[in-house]
Parts: C-alpha cells; sequence; structure tokens
C-alpha cells in the first residue's frame, strides 16, 4: 500500500516529472504555475542531474524547450494564462516539427491577465491555439492521484509519438494541499530519442515551398494523430448505482469540476434521475466514440465548466446525435456538486 | 462529515502558518484535508486567506461556500470573507480579543500563535483533535525557530482564553 | 559541398555559410556542429551544408540553440540569422542570451532591410534609406546591436565584418567559434550583400555594401 503524504498539487507534478526522468525545465514566473519553476530549481540543487533555467518571457521558454528535445534531453515548461498565448509560437513549432514538447499549463481565469487561480479557459488554446490543425495532446487530470499519472503520461505519449502534449490542470489543483498516494505499479518511461546528433547528418525545415508538400506533410501527421488516439483516448463514465443502459441524462464535465460532479451524480440517482458522468480525461484526442455510444440512448446533456462553453463546444464537435444541450458556464469560477444538482433536478 | 475552516488575515500576519498547522494536524490524525491557500490579487500585502475542508471521504472541491468556523485576523479579511459566513459560522473575531492582547502585551508577530491556541480550544471542543495534536505538529514546525518560548506562551494563553 | 542555392543572385548568405563550413570541416568540427536558422532568407539554407540544420521562428533561433546547447554542451550551436530576427523581434532574447553569457554563437546577416518579405525596414534600415514601409525614407538611425550586447556581457566575442573582407571573416568566425569553446557567448554580425533588395547591379551592391560601412563600425567591439 504506498504511503500518504499531504502535498500540494505542484508538489505532485514536480515529483511526477523527475520521475519521467526529466533533465531540462525552461520556464518564466507566472501565477499559479511559479512554484512549478522554484520547485524544480530547488530539486536542481539537491539532484545535478536536473538543470532549470528561468527565461527572459515565455516565448525564450518554449522555444529553448524545442532546442533542448531536439538535443535528446526530456525537457518541459509551465505556464498560464497570458503565458500560455505567448507559448504558442513555440507550440506551432512544435506541432509543426513533430517534437515531443512538454507543456504544464495551469489554467488562470481569462482572457488577459484574468484572474491569478482558476478556469477551464484554456482548452481552446490548448488544442487550437496555434496557427495549424491542434494535432496535440491535452490531458485534464481531475485530482491529485491523476495529476500524477496523466504527468507521467504527458511525457511518455510525447516521446512515443512526438506531437506536444500538454497537461491541462488549473490554479486550484496546483495549489490544493490534500492527501495523495503514488500509484500502486511502477509506470516504465519512454526513451527519448535524439532529434539531431553527431552520428547523422539532418536537414529539418519547417516552412515549404510547394503547398502540396505541406499538405501532405500534414496528411501523414493526421494519420498517425488518429492512430495513436485510438491508443491514448481516456476517459471515464461513472453511474455510481445505475446500469450504463438505464442512464437518460449524461453530465459532461472535466478536470476538477469532473471530480464535483460526481458527487452530483451520486446525490442525482438517490432522486432516481438516471444520470451518469461522462468525464473526458483525453480533451484531444476526443473520446468520440465513446461519447457518441452514450448519446445514442441520452434525452439530456449537461455540461459543466469555468469556461463560457469551451468544453461544450468541444462536445457538439464531436457529437453525432441530437441531444438537447445545457449546462453551468461559469468562467473562471468554480462548480460545485450542489449547483449541478439542482440544474438536472430543475430540468424539464 | 465535513468541516469547513476559513482563517484570514492581512498578509504578513502569519495565517498560512497557522493554516498548515491545523491541516496537517488533521492529516496526521487520517482525516481526509484540503487546504488551499487564497491571496489577493497582490501577492504582497492584501488579504491572506486558507480555506480548510476535514472530511471523512474525498474532498474534490478546494473552496466552499460558507464556513462552519470563521477566524478573523483583521478589518481587511472581515470584508473579504463576509460572503463566506452564514448563521450557523462560529467566528473568532480578532476585535474581541484587542483588551486581552493589549493586557498580555502580545506581540504582532505572535498574533496568529495566540488564535492558534483559541483554535485548539475551539477544535477540542468539538472532540474533532485534541490540544495535543496540534501541539506536535507546532512544536515540529516551530520549535527550531526564534521566539520558542514566547510562542509557546502565547499559544497557551490563546488555549486558556 | 553544397546543393544547388536557392539564394538571390549576388546574395552574401552563400559566402558566409561556406566560409563557416570551410572552418568546421577544417577543424573536424562539422559533425558535432548544429545550425539553426531564423526565418528570413536565412532560412533557404536549411539544406545548404553537410551540417545538422533546421529552421526555426522569425526572432527565435538564439533562444532554440540556447535550449539545444543546454541539453548538449559538446555541441557546436549556431544561431543563424538576419537583423530582424537579431534586432527586432529577436532583440530581447539575443541581449538575454549575451546576458547570461550562454555557449552559443550567433551569426547575424546584415543586409539593412527585410528581403524574404519584400524589402521592409529593418532595425540596420538607415536614415534615409527607402524601403518598402517607408517610401519617403526611414525617420530613425539605425540600431548597433552589437553595441547593446557589449553592454550586458564583457566576456563575448563581439565583432562585426563583412562578405566582401573574406579573411576578416574568417578570423572573427573562427574566434567566434573559440569563444563559445571557452564557455562564452559570441556574435558576428556580418554586413552582407543583397542587390534584390537594394536594387543593384554589379558594382552599385559592392558600393552599397562599402556605403554601409561608414554606418556600422567594422572590428572588434
Amino acid at each position: 500500500m504506498s504511503e500518504k503524504r499531504f502535498l500540494n498539487g505542484y508538489d505532485v507534478v514536480l515529483e511526477a516529472c523527475e520521475d519521467a526522468e526529466a533533465t531540462q525545465m525552461f520556464g518564466y514566473p507566472i501565477t499559479p504555475t511559479t512554484e512549478i519553476l522554484s520547485g524544480w530549481i530547488n530539486k536542481s540543487l539537491q539532484n545535478k542531474n536536473l538543470h532549470c533555467l528561468q527565461t527572459e518571457d515565455e516565448v525564450a521558454a518554449g522555444f529553448a524547450v524545442c532546442g533542448a528535445v531536439m538535443a535528446g534531453a526530456k525537457a518541459f515548461t509551465a505556464t498560464a494564462g497570458p503565458g500560455t498565448v505567448l507559448m504558442q509560437d513555440a507550440l506551432s513549432m512544435a506541432e509543426g516539427m513533430r517534437l515531443p514538447f512538454v507543456a504544464l499549463i495551469g489554467q488562470r481565469g481569462g482572457p488577459s491577465s484574468g484572474t491569478v487561480i482558476y478556469s477551464q479557459q484554456e482548452v481552446n488554446l490548448s488544442i487550437h491555439g496555434g496557427n495549424g490543425e491542434g494535432m496535440r495532446i491535452v490531458l485534464s487530470p481531475s485530482n491529485l492521484e491523476e495529476l500524477y499519472s496523466l504527468t507521467r503520461k504527458v511525457f511518455n505519449y510525447a516521446y512515443k509519438y512526438r506531437f506536444p502534449s500538454i497537461l491541462l490542470t488549473d490554479g486550484y489543483l496546483l495549489k490544493t494541499r490534500q492527501s495523495f498516494s503514488l500509484p500502486e505499479t511502477k509506470i516504465e518511461n519512454q526513451k527519448l530519442l535524439a532529434l539531431v546528433d553527431e552520428t547523422s547528418q539532418k536537414n529539418i525545415r519547417n516552412i515549404y515551398t510547394l503547398e502540396k508538400e505541406l499538405m501532405s506533410e500534414l496528411e501523414k501527421n493526421k494519420q498517425d494523430f488518429d492512430e495513436m488516439s485510438k491508443e491514448i483516448v481516456e476517459f471515464e463514465i461513472y453511474s455510481g448505482d445505475v446500469a450504463i443502459d438505464d442512464v437518460e441524462n449524461l453530465v459532461i464535465a472535466h478536470g476538477i469540476v469532473g471530480a464535483v460532479a460526481k458527487e452530483a451524480v451520486d446525490e442525482l440517482n438517490k432522486q432516481n434521475k438516471k444520470v451518469a458522468l461522462f468525464r473526458p480525461i483525453s480533451l484531444s484526442p476526443f473520446p468520440k466514440d465513446e461519447l457518441n455510444k452514450l448519446a445514442k440512448k441520452i434525452k439530456n446533456i449537461f455540461v459543466c465548466e469555468s469556461s463560457l462553453g469551451q468544453l461544450r463546444d468541444l462536445v457538439k464537435q464531436n457529437l453525432e446525435y441530437e441531444v438537447k444541450i445545457s449546462g453551468i458556464f461559469k468562467p473562471a469560477v468554480g462548480v460545485e456538486a450542489e449547483e449541478i444538482v439542482d440544474l438536472v433536478l430543475s430540468n424539464k | 462529515m465535513k468541516f469547513k475552516i476559513l482563517l484570514a488575515g492581512d498578509g504578513g500576519q502569519g495565517v498560512q502558518t497557522i493554516a498548515k498547522i491545523v491541516s496537517e494536524c488533521f492529516f496526521a490524525k487520517n482525516f481526509e484535508v484540503s487546504s488551499i491557500p487564497n491571496y489577493g490579487l497582490e501577492q504582497r500585502g492584501g488579504v491572506s486567506l486558507s480555506f480548510i475542508q476535514v472530511s471523512d471521504k474525498q474532498i474534490f472541491y478546494p473552496k466552499f461556500a460558507k464556513a462552519d468556523f470563521l477566524l478573523l485576523m483583521s478589518e481587511q479579511a472581515r470584508e473579504r470573507t463576509s460572503e463566506h459566513v452564514s448563521a450557523d459560522t462560529e467566528i473568532i473575531d480578532f476585535k474581541n480579543y484587542q483588551e486581552i492582547i493589549l493586557q498580555n502585551k502580545i506581540s504582532r508577530s505572535s498574533l496568529n500563535i495566540f488564535f492558534l491556541g483559541v483554535i485548539a480550544k475551539f477544535l477540542s471542543e468539538k472532540n474533532l483533535i485534541s490540544k495535543d495534536d496540534i501541539f506536535v505538529i507546532f512544536e515540529k514546525k516551530l520549535a527550531s525557530k526564534k521566539n520558542w518560548e514566547e510562542n509557546k506562551q502565547v499559544f497557551e494563553m490563546g488555549f486558556l482564553i | 559541398m553544397s546543393k544547388d542555392a536557392k539564394f538571390c543572385m549576388g546574395c552574401g548568405h552563400p559566402i558566409i555559410l561556406q566560409n563557416l563550413y570551410k572552418i568546421l570541416k577544417n577543424n573536424k568540427e562539422d559533425q558535432k556542429s548544429v545550425l539553426g536558422l531564423d526565418i528570413g532568407c536565412s532560412l533557404l539554407a536549411w539544406d545548404f551544408l553537410q551540417v545538422n540544420t533546421f529552421q526555426t521562428h522569425h526572432g527565435r533561433v538564439t533562444p532554440t540553440m540556447v535550449g539545444f546547447k543546454r541539453a548538449k554542451p559538446e555541441a557546436l550551436t549556431f544561431a543563424y540569422t538576419g537583423d530582424g530576427g537579431a534586432y527586432s523581434i529577436g532583440l530581447q532574447s539575443l541581449l538575454w542570451s549575451a546576458k547570461r553569457n550562454d555557449p552559443v554563437t550567433v551569426i547575424v546577416v546584415n543586409n539593412s532591410v527585410y528581403a524574404m518579405t519584400g524589402g521592409q525596414t529593418a532595425p540596420t534600415t538607415m536614415k534615409n534609406q527607402i524601403t518598402l514601409t517607408s517610401p519617403v525614407g526611414n525617420s530613425e538611425e539605425p540600431i548597433d546591436g552589437l553595441a547593446l550586447v557589449r553592454a550586458v556581457n564583457k566576456k563575448a566575442f563581439v565583432a562585426r565584418t563583412a562578405v566582401n573582407n573574406p579573411k576578416q571573416l574568417q578570423e572573427y568566425l573562427q574566434k567566434a567559434i573559440e569563444s563559445q569553446k571557452e564557455g562564452n557567448f559570441a556574435i558576428v554580425e556580418v554586413l552582407s550583400y543583397c542587390p534584390t533588395s537594394w536594387k543593384t547591379f554589379g558594382i552599385e551592391t559592392n558600393n552599397f555594401l562599402e556605403g554601409l560601412k561608414n554606418v556600422f563600425v567594422m572590428g572588434e567591439y
């Protein structure tokens, strides 16, 4: 039985990065991810294999990560809000050049400087913030255990599939201190091969003269992305004591709102509402097939998020059936179980 | 069972220090605990809050609407926390302790420890944790710091009020 | 040694690149060298030399090479950029890399215009010079990027030369490489030909370059 410890989210993330054998961090201080930067610096004082550079801005941090992974070092950055906006330049290059770029994003209120602590408003940015097709891996944890395991996955997926990989969390989960236990089974680390080294000569571009060349490159990437999706798409369906075939109402939420929604599902099913929670864990690739399998027989979908509809729009994009969609949309503000219960109960 | 504690004061008054002691104490007694600090936008000065939840079940969301227990260490804190007060909230208000603080010459820097003692009394009366439970963590964290003797005394004072 | 150039006729890039390659090959350091390119005409060098080469983004080549070097200190890292990538969009990162004394070597190809995008005003466009975005003449003085670098770093190798000073070009590139090996930042700005943007022919191109030397001081800083 793993030992229980009382840890902050950012402690858990740092531990996961170290366990993933990351060696280089480049970052710029921004709330609520600053503790990851200072925490990694402290780790590097104890462990000579770890390195950290506070760069002049997020743009430089992102490009330094690109350079480092090309050289074969497991590198990552952490940012939030306005920093996530700046990070798009480097993320786009990583997307275009298939670089195993790992970013830890702690969502805060937006747009602009917004608030310094919490939101679920960087979903669009994380997936589609670049000038490309959104071929990025985005995972959303709902508690400390997932914060750990999904951070490990983000590193492994980046190295196995070579798409920029983002752990999309928020300031609440990062700053909350709760009990945490490491997973029982050991997670193996994927090897990272240097893209550029002295044993071969490579000439790598990200700009094309002929449009068709770019198109064919992207079609290849899309093929890789779709094949990968089958292997890594992740979600949770929770219906408590109700059989999944009897479910009539679907609550859809991710991250900590997803965790809160489970409480609501239990309460609602006590009142015979036949509710299930569909919680996408991978926002990209989105668990489209599983959503539609459920949606086929559902009467109502309730999307609950701390944004004005970024998750809802993702759901709509992927939904193949006509289902009534309503929900709770509270940008930058948390959602509590009672609100979800009230919403479903008041639905006609 | 779920108990919601909100500690509030000005930045610099040491709210986070006692929040850590209280939350670690509950964790040591095998409760499910969740604690999150909430500063104002200003990282320095401004208000410093700590939301602590104690339960026998997993806690999913770090904040709460209404506190069961509220510690107020400053006026600024009062305004900032009014939305978390209900008719059932039990409040420890620094205003009610002004005289005692003056009489016993409790220094500004030990004020938070004084209130730690008050909290310890309150929580032990609720049979959630004992004075010793808190003292163990308190000692672990602060015994090596300067003013330990003063802090110990001030903690006692708070407990005995 | 290299593929057919995609560079314009009379461009200075191939001169600089081939000189760089000659040095690396002679020192048997071509295999451990890594050439990062900014986005501008420098991007055309992506498959030009038999050296590991990759494009980056406009203004971002220096921090990319900083990351690479920190991950692989044995590599010889070069950040190859134009005056825009170095002194405009990339100025912040350039100065910070110099301030940190990152052991990377920056090569700035200065032709005083944004050539790849058609000839707009650059940080190094001279006063009164006519460009696409200053059709009645540039109203600002050009920037001396090397002076800025020197202001934040006393140890780095900082120098300016030109494509029509081949001996000096070789000397400075060599010194810049040495500087990296000694653990210091290095920057070489090379005044370069751009007959396409300058709309010059034959000897006029060389004359224009000589004119740049009146504004941009040659030599070591």
